[in-house]
């Protein structure tokens, strides 16, 4: 992906432009709010990461000014403040997903792909998502695999459903927190790694192809 | 005003009626004067023939007797009574033939004449006069009375607001300068200043023990993640020393990141809880508890299950109340994740929500070691951690959270057993919310 990053701390911005190299991503990196603007007009970018306190123009006004604009790169929000009604603010504003400092490097990766995936994916709506030889029907709520249909909960169907829309992408357990069950706090134990594995024991047990991986320090990936 | 009063009202008609009488009295004196005795009767005669009339007369020998008279006996004692005319103020009963009788308040003049008989004349005063008269007289009596005790009452009550107000402000500059260990004092009467140096005292309260909180807070951090640094730093420069191994070094490396990444995870701990304090009730919206708690329920019963352990949930329904749905949430989460942390294989987990009278409860209780009644208090503070809880993950500041949380929400955090007095028969945790 290339990926844009408009935070002025300098040593923040090098931080995150390390951590999307690493992952594979190509990244430019500006300091300011109209610079950011500017670029994000003129150039083809997969995602913006804005920080929401920039000198100047603020991060939101400048989504907020893309946006009405015309633009429609998918906008990551970065920022000190975590209360839920800020980010509301930021999604309101025009940004699509929202994540506080400090943060861990795999969540930021994580969601900046899924965002990515996003805007690719914004044209036509599917009924049927498919990873491997897994099937999902969206309208008659059906999952089959190898000709077994599987019979799930509705809460795991809703969990299984975003990990295929996000295939070949690493998922977090917050990020599962906030889009499976819609709450935001940091999930201790293995409160989500349960849910995981019994999604695991129905849709990957009897089978040869194990699609549903655990990535070490990250959080989940299924795969075809 | 009180002259203006009485004379634009009722004067103007006293006037009148007391002009009546004195000139029926005048009348009267020229016919004595011009015929005697003699014509005095006569004249008194013709006027006792009028059954109804205003006027009342009396005439009396020197002696007492009556030669005429409307009445039983003279109202004064005439003894008292000489050639000037004197005026008297009397009532007379009329009986009535139905009902109460009438009572007449009269007004009149008493005379001594020159054969030392005695004459009353006297006239009906309407009955408004005699009202607006008595009431102006009550007045007149009560108004320097009323401005004195007004002037008193009003010289105490500003000499009290003015000493209430500075200890408030002795106060607030005691804040000022740092100390905030002053209180206001609370009278006993109940009033504005006291209301207002209660509502002040515990803001005094609040702030003392927010300021408390975040000294102490910044001490245990300090102490608490200088332990696991330290760690890190030693096992990297250890491995830096040794030979080079390659999967040794993986090893440590992999390692690090995930203590790292529990490090990081403490500091947003850290955040979120310093947070709650600051966030304003005004940004509370209305949340459906029964269903966060369903939902809470139904995201921790596999782990539970996972554990081995039995988990209920018994839910009223429709319980809404005004707060922070993230925050609620995260306090729930809090309390089940530390059941199922602290309650050995086997054991069972109760969650309830139910309405309580004065508001409504949520209560995790678990059949773990429980929480012994002196370390209650304690365990609620930052970084607190039982011993036995040393070796389980987790930063301590889950409960914290929790009652931050309750606090929040004007709630309270209550620590005790499952069963009653027996605090190992395991925990029970109790989230009262009005």
């Amino acid at each position: 992906m290339h990926i844009l990053v408009i935070e002025d701390d300098r040593e923040h911005s090098e931080f995150i432009e390390n951590v999307l190299i690493g992952a594979g991503h190509s990244v430019e990196c500006v300091g300011q709010g109209d610079e950011g603007l500017l670029r994000a007009r003129s150039e083809n970018f997969d995602a913006l990461i804005v920080d929401r306190m920039l000198p100047e123009k603020s991060g939101l006004r400048m989504v907020q000014e893309f946006r009405a604009g015309g633009g429609v790169t998918p906008a990551l929000f970065l920022s000190a403040l975590s209360e839920v009604d800020h980010r509301v603010e930021g999604l309101e504003a025009g940004g699509d997903d929202y994540l506080a400092k400090p943060f861990a490097p795999a969540e930021l990766v994580a969601r900046v792909e899924a965002l990515g995936r996003r805007h690719s994916q914004n044209e036509t709506p599917v009924t049927i998502l498919k990873v491997g030889d897994l099937e999902m029907d969206l309208l008659s709520r059906k999952v089959v695999r190898e000709d077994t249909i599987i019979d799930l909960q509705p809460r795991e169907f809703k969990l299984l459903e975003f990990l295929m829309r996000h295939a070949g992408q690493t998922v977090t357990r917050t990020m599962l927190l906030e889009k499976v069950w819609n709450y935001h706090f940091d999930p201790q134990t293995n409160v989500i790694d349960v849910h995981i594995s019994r999604l695991r024991s129905k849709i990957d047990k009897e089978f040869d192809r194990q699609l549903l991986q655990t990535v070490r320090g990250a959080g989940y990936c299924l795969e075809g | 005003m009180l002259a203006y009063f009485y004379t634009a009202t009722v004067g103007a008609m006293r006037s009148e009626t007391i002009g009546r009488l004195e000139s029926e009295l005048q009348t009267l004196a020229v016919a004595w004067n011009s015929g005697g005795p003699q014509r005095l009767e006569q004249s008194l005669l013709e006027r006792a023939f009028v059954r109804v009339r205003d006027f009342t007369y009396q005439l009396e020998t020197g002696d007492g007797d009556i030669i005429i008279g409307d009445l039983p006996r003279m109202p004064v004692d005439t003894s008292t009574v000489f050639a000037e005319p004197q005026s008297v103020t009397f009532e007379i009963e009329r009986a009535q033939p139905v009902g109460v009788p009438d009572i007449s308040t009269i007004e009149g003049r008493i005379v001594r004449l020159g054969d030392d008989s005695v004459l009353l004349v006297g006239i009906k005063m309407d009955e408004r006069i005699m009202l607006v008269s008595r009431v102006t007289r009550a007045v007149a009596t009560a108004a320097p009375i009323g401005i004195i005790l007004a002037l008193i009452g009003g010289y105490f009550s500003s000499r009290y607001a003015a000493r209430r107000a500075e200890g408030l402000s002795r106060i607030a500059e005691a804040v000022m300068g740092g100390d905030l260990s002053q209180r206001a004092d609370i009278g006993e009467t109940g009033d504005e200043f006291d209301r207002l140096s209660e509502r002040l005292n515990a803001m005094l309260t609040r702030l003392e023990r927010l300021m408390a909180s975040t000294r102490h807070a910044g001490e245990a951090i300090a102490h608490d993640l200088r332990s696991p640094l330290s760690r890190l730093r030693n096992r990297l420069e250890a491995t830096l020393r040794a030979p080079i191994d390659r999967e040794i070094a993986e090893n440590t490396l992999e390692q690090t990141v995930v203590e790292i990444d529990q490090l990081l995870a403490t500091f947003n701990a850290i955040l979120r809880l310093s947070r709650v304090s600051e966030v304003s009730t005004s940004k509370f919206s209305t949340v459906n508890l029964s269903e966060l708690a369903g939902e809470m329920a139904e995201l921790f019963e596999p782990a539970c299950e996972d554990s081995e352990l039995s988990f209920t949930a018994k839910i009223s329904p429709d319980i809404q109340i005004r707060g922070d749905r993230a925050l609620l949430a995260q306090a729930v989460s809090n309390l089940l994740d530390n059941a199922i942390k602290y309650t050995p294989s086997g054991g069972a987990i109760a969650f309830e929500l139910c309405r309580d009278p004065d508001g409504l409860r949520i209560m995790v209780g678990d059949s773990g070691p429980g929480i012994s009644v002196d370390d209650r208090e304690r365990v609620k503070q930052r970084f607190v951690r039982l011993d036995e809880a040393r070796t389980q993950p987790g930063s301590g500041l889950g409960l914290a959270l929790v009652d931050a949380v309750a606090e929040l929400h004007h709630g309270q955090l209550i620590l005790g057993s499952s069963i009653p007095d027996n605090p190992g028969s395991g925990l029970l945790v109790t989230l009262k919310l009005p």
